[in-house]
């Protein structure tokens, strides 16, 4: 090889994407070095497509051991220095160290957003030695051939530095808070029960947790007030319809028997028919968070579940760069060009055809924007692979909802009819759809249940068939999902659109929440409790707003680096010095915290056996062998106990066996597929898989 | 002081969280009272058999039926 130009990608397959777009016959050629891959493809010149694996370098602790805080004297360095699992980092670096040894241009073309400029600019600087200066940008917000040729003919003539100051000084900042926060926590409960457990909390983390928790204790000491509701029946030419009562809510009860005795078998006259034309307009373009939101409540698919199948789509060049807040989608993207290649998908051709006979095509759109892409949308391409089901779903949606945004506003009746009986006004409510609009483009997304009502006329009499008095409660308020958390997160202002679904993701894994509907653990709830005594400051949600919010003036050049960095480093001193000077009862609380939440995890189910008592994973004493056992036994009232596998790991499903109804345990050994165990000796399975075997044998 | 189910740090009977949930308690009785009349005995009852009600709050229902407390 001569010299070339080297172009820096954030991915592997966005590499090969960009390397097939950018060479003269659309066949790169690719060589692997060390597991490495790269690509050499030949235009004007020789070009050299290198990914990296996302963020090849990170934020370390400059100098001196890891099992002390406070610290905050840190460098940028390879993150296979920090993290245990990133071996594969050091060739990675070496490999493209060597390409920029001979190479005469740098080009970044790493996702135009702060950490795909941060990415290209760190392999600039450390691993291609200072190149960060001369490099140019490509910036694209798709992967198609036609961008990516437009974006590397026309590049930025240099690296996006504001970009890449906010997103250091993000890194820089998280890390302190990240590092010192979680060192405490870990080192507080390390020293007193001598065993290590991870914990942590972070700058964003931490004030999610509280608010979590703020929900949880609502809920947890939540008391119902009863109400009433009045449910009635009316029949109107041969068809049953049910009416509203006129008061949604009957706060006592004798009303609401006085009610049901005054109305029932009685006739009631119509006496108003109330017709009202509504406008419902069309959807906005998605940005990555509508997406997410919209993909749970549709699929139930996890914001981090979408965004990865959504990034798939993206390096398939599907669908437009989604890690976007923008709800825009300027004419540049060419809305015409777009819909003629969808139409060459058959599920698409009749939708795609009508709006492209429209005269003008104008999206409808959201007052957010994104200064690096335009909203989600799909590039027109069609799928060169098979796509599994969940990319199906989501590209779908996408296809659809462009479709629908530039959709015509759908116009929508509702029949308001007015029912008195016995001096009691009863409503009778329809609604249907006039004119589909952009619905019919978001089919079947949109919502259009339609209730046709009978016709019928002002002074009709009519009997109400059934009239009851319906029992009700007011509610707690609903759980957080992941899906309204990060809504959450996003209309608080904390996080990014890239790190709120990890976050999210981080809290399971720590342990502090469970299950879908988001349940605090006590593990949470005394994480928070230590900090809110101990370091209130660093799970304020509004303090972190207000960082946020500086560290988005970076981007404008209107605020400094520095400026954040000290702010953050005089903000956490105190309340490390606070949280060290209490260590003891921190470590104390925090031991106990972890003992209780490994205690949950080791409960499988109540007792068969006595009814009152909990089986639980326990270990014997005398010979250290696992089994399941009940709780009563301590108390001598129940010595219920059953064998496990003592091999590999057992951990309660929180499911129970098909055929029995006892709860169920998963057995998995190393090498091994994990089983389900049913640990009932008399389970009719285990005895028709008993009386199967014999069969066979017999055979 | 502790708290008198859980043995945590008390503000008054109970810790913070079951304080919460005993206000909660105390001040939900009125409605209840003006809604079905009925006796703070048959109140807590009802709110211990009821679905919606928070375990923080079931807890001390379950003592105050308990202790006969009010």
């Amino acid at each position: 090889m001569g010299k070339y130009t080297l172009i820096i990608t954030e991915k592997p397959d966005a590499a090969q994407r960009i390397a097939q777009a950018l060479d003269g016959k659309g066949k790169p050629k690719k060589v692997e070095e060390n597991g490495v891959p790269y690509f050499i493809a030949h235009r004007d010149r020789e070009l050299v497509v290198v990914p990296a694996l996302g963020h090849l370098y990170t934020v370390i602790h400059e100098r001196g051991r890891r099992n002390y805080y406070p610290v905050f004297n840190f460098k940028w360095a390879p993150r296979h220095l920090a993290e245990r699992g990133a071996k594969q980092i050091r060739t990675w670096i070496e490999t493209i160290s060597k390409l920029a040894k001979d190479a005469e241009d740098f080009i970044a073309a790493c996702d135009y957003d702060l950490e795909g400029s941060l990415i290209g600019y760190c392999i600039l600087k450390y691993a291609c030695e200072n190149k960060e200066g001369v490099a140019k940008r490509m910036k694209f917000s798709t992967l198609m051939k036609s961008e990516l040729e437009r974006a590397y003919e026309e590049p930025l003539p240099q690296l996006n530095f504001a970009l890449i100051e906010a997103g250091r000084t993000r890194h820089e900042v998280d890390w302190l808070y990240g590092v010192n926060l979680s060192r405490a926590l870990t080192l507080a409960a390390r020293r007193w029960s001598g065993r290590y457990s991870t914990l942590s909390t972070g700058r964003v983390q931490g004030p999610t947790l509280r608010f979590l928790i703020g929900r949880e204790k609502e809920i947890r000491s939540f008391v119902p007030t009863p109400y009433w509701e009045i449910k009635a029946e009316v029949e109107i030419k041969k068809s049953t319809c049910e009416v509203e009562y006129e008061r949604k809510r009957i706060e006592k009860k004798a009303e609401a028997d006085a009610v049901v005795r005054a109305c029932t078998d009685k006739i009631g006259e119509i006496k108003e028919v109330g017709v009202r034309k509504f406008h419902q307009k069309p959807p906005i373009p998605f940005d990555i968070g509508t997406l997410q939101t919209e993909a749970y409540s549709l699929f139930g698919y996890t914001p981090r579940r979408t965004l990865g199948i959504a990034q798939r789509l993206y390096l398939d060049a599907l669908i437009s760069y989604p890690r976007t807040s923008s709800q825009k989608l300027p004419p540049i993207i060419d809305y015409k060009k777009i819909l003629n290649a969808l139409s060459k998908e058959p599920a698409y051709k009749k939708l795609a055809s009508k709006l492209l006979e429209k005269e003008e095509l104008k999206p409808r759109e959201g007052a957010k924007e994104d200064p690096a892409h335009p909203a989600v949308y799909p590039t027109g391409n069609l799928p060169e692979r098979t796509l599994s089901d969940p990319e199906k779903k989501v590209w779908d949606l996408v296809v659809k909802r462009f479709m629908a945004v530039f959709g015509e506003t759908a116009i929508k009746q509702s029949v308001k009819i007015r029912l008195e009986v016995n001096s009691h006004n009863f409503f009778l409510r329809g609604r249907r759809i006039l004119k589909e609009g952009w619905m019919q483009f978001y089919k079947p997304y949109a919502r259009a249940e339609e209730t046709l009502l009978p016709p019928i006329k002002e002074g009709e009499t009519i009997l109400l068939k059934r009239v009851m008095r319906d029992d009700k409660f007011t509610n707690p308020p609903p759980r957080y999902n992941p899906s309204s958390l990060l809504k959450k997160m996003e209309g608080l202002g904390i996080g990014t659109k890239a790190t709120r679904a990890d976050i999210i993701e981080t809290l399971y894994n720590r342990g502090y929440v469970t299950d879908e509907r988001m349940v605090v653990t006590d593990l949470g709830f005394d994480i928070v409790d230590i900090l809110s005594k101990c370091a209130p400051r660093v799970i304020s949600v509004k303090l972190t707003q207000e960082l946020e919010k500086k560290m988005e003036r970076i981007q404008s050049k209107s605020e400094k680096r520095e400026n954040i960095l000290l702010e953050a480093v005089e903000q956490l001193k105190p309340q490390l010095e606070q949280f060290k000077e209490k260590e003891g009862p921190i470590g104390e609380a925090l031991s106990n915290a972890i003992k209780r939440a490994r205690m949950q995890e080791r409960i499988v189910g109540g007792c068969p056996t006595c009814g009152t008592g909990t089986l639980m994973i326990l270990f014997s004493r005398r010979t250290r062998k696992r089994f399941i056992g009940c709780t009563n036994y301590f108390k001598g009232i129940c010595k219920t106990s059953f064998p496990l596998p003592q091999r590999g790991t057992a951990k309660p499903m929180e499911k129970t066996c098909s055929s029995c109804g006892w709860p169920l345990v998963r057995v998995q050994i190393r090498g091994r597929r994990p089983w389900r165990l049913c640990f009932n000796p008399n389970c009719p399975l285990k005895e028709e898989r008993r009386k199967r075997n014999e069969m066979q044998n017999l055979q | 002081m502790k708290c008198r189910i859980c043995n945590k740090e008390a503000v008054e009977k109970y810790c913070e969280l079951h304080e919460k949930a005993y206000r909660s308690i105390v001040q939900k009785y009125e409605d209840w009272k003006r809604a079905m009349d009925i006796s703070y005995r048959e109140y807590l009852n009802e709110i211990l058999k009821n679905s919606y009600t928070g375990s923080w709050a079931k807890e001390v229902v379950e003592k105050l039926m308990k202790d006969g407390d009010r």
